[in-house]
């Protein structure tokens, strides 16, 4: 166990201490903030931009009130950007979205002329709004980049309330009955665990969500390293040496944790990093968080099912990496472990929706997916007790099988330099004593 | 006294192929043992089986008068064939965590880790990192790891291949040293001369099996002074000479392998016909004649 648990030592402090450990571990929360920074902030420099816009309509009153609708949500949206800025609102962010004229001309022949201006530049798109359109419900936007979703969805919302607003006027309500009408409701959906509100429903997605890429993103970048870790061993030649004072069993243990430990902790300090920064945020913005609610037993399990999961998969890569010689080797042969969390992705949906079926129980027993499904099942409606120490022993006696079937490999594989084995091969090498 | 090693008719199968072939030998306490063998003859493997690395089909390893167990381990060390360390550490890192797994405190091992490379004038390098190390000096650092937890048997596979002469001569005064001190030395090698200079006994291994084994000036002297070194210049005929059983030639220097009962002095009376001689000594054979006998022989 000493020995063991000098080779987690090692792994960890070599790897802690490398260039690529420090510089991926600075720069994945640069990357990640600008992902989310820079959309923004284009965004931002695009808002200052006026679309020129022309609303084709027999009826002057419908354009009208389109011409409303949009200027009012383009107004919205500019105070609600001046107070993110907190402060004096730039002139850009201030001057109007749209620039909309008026044209009640629907012939063919204004249509290839607006056309024709649209490519010229002269605009920069158009509604068609004939009363023969709008009876069919049907409206088309012509404009020489239709791409920007936001766009499209806010000249569809304009249109869409403009003609609502309309039609209920006509049958005789007022404007503050329709404003009442059309207000929007706020929808939560919470559950219940032993007589209390529980999780909200949002909370288990996002909850769920973050388990899953978590677990996606470690597994295939720190299994892929154990991986690489043990090739990089059987190419160096150590192997003999280290195996004349430990087993291999320890070897591949002690790996595994140290490299766990490595994407352990780097996950924490890229937490750190996310919790100094968004913390005021959160702080000054608490009522979307009111919203997500996550009991305790989450919290737990999350880390329950996160750590027995990476591991379960570190093993699995470190199998994979025992059969195999080079890097390129080791490209080809981890597809296996990777199929496993892809299917449990897939399956989570249907758990989710249904948490006490029998597909959910069965398939939550299965330990690959296991880490994914049982903690989805846990947080959408936790399962009797014993399904969940069965499925943690489950995945535990997985990992502890699977690191003796690799040790296994490692010791024959490595001292039969050569070629992969064939899978024939491969039963015969586990026959061996050793 | 129990040997230091004990190996009891071991057997290695790997398919259907025979590594090793219900192989015994004995390893006394305190000798320098010579582990011979053409490649491929499964020296490599019987050194694994020794240390657990791989374990044995049959037969049994006993390690300082106890069956094998793991903690004996900690007694030996071990400088593999196949060379390698982590190229990425620091020399004294390196050799701190490989004492450290044989048991060693962290102190100690830093300690005796600075003293080994002082003693093999390596120490200028133990804070750069192994990959920057020449070959040479790579097999130094991994010398000094296999001795560093000062193991009572030390088994060295090759431990010469690659070194410069002078480097060499560092590495034998080092185990001649450890000799005098009481350790006990296995070596494995292809390199006739050092054996003959360096071992007590030997095993010879052809094809998994021991083909001779034992004490090696009882088993040079078992072959009797028939053999013959002469130095010489010119051409004399040693082909269809009805005095000689086999030729190892040089080209001004020869090794003859007599027959039973032939006269030497024969020989030289028919050598001085053809060539100057500046040498001529009759001797009992050198290990690589016998090597080459008993291999030939088998083959």
């Amino acid at each position: 166990m000493h020995n063991a648990w000098l080779v987690v030592q090692r792994e960890y402090v070599e790897r802690i201490r490398s260039k690529a450990f420090i510089i991926m571990t600075l720069l994945m929360p640069v990357f990640m903030a600008s992902t989310i920074l820079i959309p923004a902030f284009l965004s931002d420099m695009k808002s200052g931009v006026t679309r020129r816009i022309v609303l084709v309509a027999n009826n002057p009153d419908i354009a009208d009130a389109i011409q409303q609708e949009l200027m009012a949500s383009s107004k919205i949206d500019n105070s609600a950007q001046s107070k993110n800025a907190a402060g004096p609102a730039s002139p850009n962010s201030q001057a109007p979205r749209y620039s909309i004229e008026i044209d009640t001309n629907t012939t063919d022949a204004e249509r290839d002329k607006l056309r024709r201006d649209v490519s010229d530049g002269k605009i920069d798109g158009f509604l068609w709004l004939s009363d023969s359109d709008l009876a069919n419900r049907k409206v088309v936007y012509s404009a020489k980049d239709v791409t920007d979703f936001g766009e499209s969805i806010e000249l569809r919302n304009a249109v869409h309330s403009a003609l609502v607003k309309r039609q209920l006027g006509q049958k005789g309500m007022s404007d503050a009955e329709i404003e009442t009408v059309l207000k929007p409701i706020d929808f939560d959906s919470v559950r219940i665990d032993k007589g209390k509100e529980g999780a909200s429903g949002i909370a288990v997605f996002l909850v769920s969500f973050t388990m899953v890429m978590l677990l996606y993103v470690n597994v295939l970048v720190y299994g892929f390293a154990v991986m690489r870790s043990i090739i990089e061993e059987k190419n160096s030649r150590i192997l003999e040496v280290l195996l004349s004072s430990v087993t291999a069993k320890q070897l591949l243990a002690g790996k595994i944790i140290g490299v766990g430990a490595v994407g352990l902790t780097q996950i924490f300090i890229w937490l750190a990093i996310a919790g100094a920064f968004s913390l005021p945020g959160l702080m000054s913005s608490r009522s979307m968080l009111s919203n997500v609610h996550i009991p305790m037993v989450g919290v737990l399990a999350f880390g329950i099912f996160f750590i027995l999961g990476y591991f379960l998969y570190s093993t699995m890569y470190a199998a994979l990496g025992s059969m195999v010689n080079s890097d390129q080797e080791a490209q080809q042969v981890q597809w296996p472990a990777m199929l496993p969390i892809i299917f449990a992705i897939v399956l989570s949906t249907p758990v989710l929706q249904h948490p006490n079926s029998q597909l959910a129980f069965w398939t939550s027993m299965v330990p690959f997916f296991a880490p994914i499904l049982m903690f989805v099942r846990i947080m959408a409606e936790t399962p009797p007790m014993w399904q969940i120490i069965l499925c943690i022993a489950l995945m535990l006696l997985t990992t502890w099988g699977l690191l003796g079937l690799s040790s296994r490999i490692y010791r024959v594989g490595i001292l039969m330099y050569g070629k992969r084995p064939t899978l024939p091969e491969l039963r015969k090498w586990l026959r061996y004593a050793g | 006294m129990p040997d230091t090693v004990e190996l009891r008719a071991i057997h290695k199968t790997y398919d259907h192929f025979v590594a090793v072939d219900h192989l015994s030998l004995n390893l006394r306490e305190g000798s320098v043992y010579g582990l011979l063998g053409p490649n491929g003859a499964g020296k490599t493997t019987t050194i694994r089986m020794m240390i657990g690395i791989n374990m044995p089909d049959e037969g049994e390893v006993w390690l300082f008068g106890e069956k094998f167990h793991r903690q004996q381990l900690q007694r030996i060390g071990y400088l593999p064939e196949e060379r390698g360390l982590y190229k990425r550490m620091k020399v004294l890192d390196h050799l701190v965590f490989l004492g450290r797994l044989h048991g060693l405190s962290n102190a100690e091992a830093r300690k005796r880790s600075l003293d080994w490379c002082e003693r093999l004038q390596i120490s200028d390098w133990v804070q750069k990192k192994v990959e920057e190390l020449s070959k040479g000096m790579q097999q130094k650092i991994q010398f000094v790891a296999a001795l560093l937890h000062d193991p009572d048997l030390l088994i060295l596979d090759e431990p010469f291949s690659g070194l410069d002469p002078a480097n060499a001569v560092m590495l034998k005064d080092v185990m001649v040293e450890l000799k005098k001190s009481g350790k006990t030395i296995l070596f494995s090698t292809h390199r006739m001369d050092q054996v003959e200079r360096l071992c007590d006994s030997i095993c010879l291994i052809d094809h998994g099996r021991s083909v001779l084994e034992g004490d090696l000036k009882k088993i040079k002297a078992s072959y009797g002074k028939n053999t013959v070194q002469m130095q010489y210049e010119g051409n004399p005929p040693f082909d269809h000479n009805e005095l000689i059983q086999s030729v190892n030639n040089y080209g001004n220097y020869v090794e003859l392998r007599l027959k039973p009962g032939a006269d030497a002095q024969q020989l030289l009376r028919t050598a001085c016909e053809h060539a100057r001689i500046s040498r001529f000594e009759l001797v009992e054979p050198s290990l690589e004649a016998i090597f080459i006998d008993v291999v030939g022989q088998n083959a």
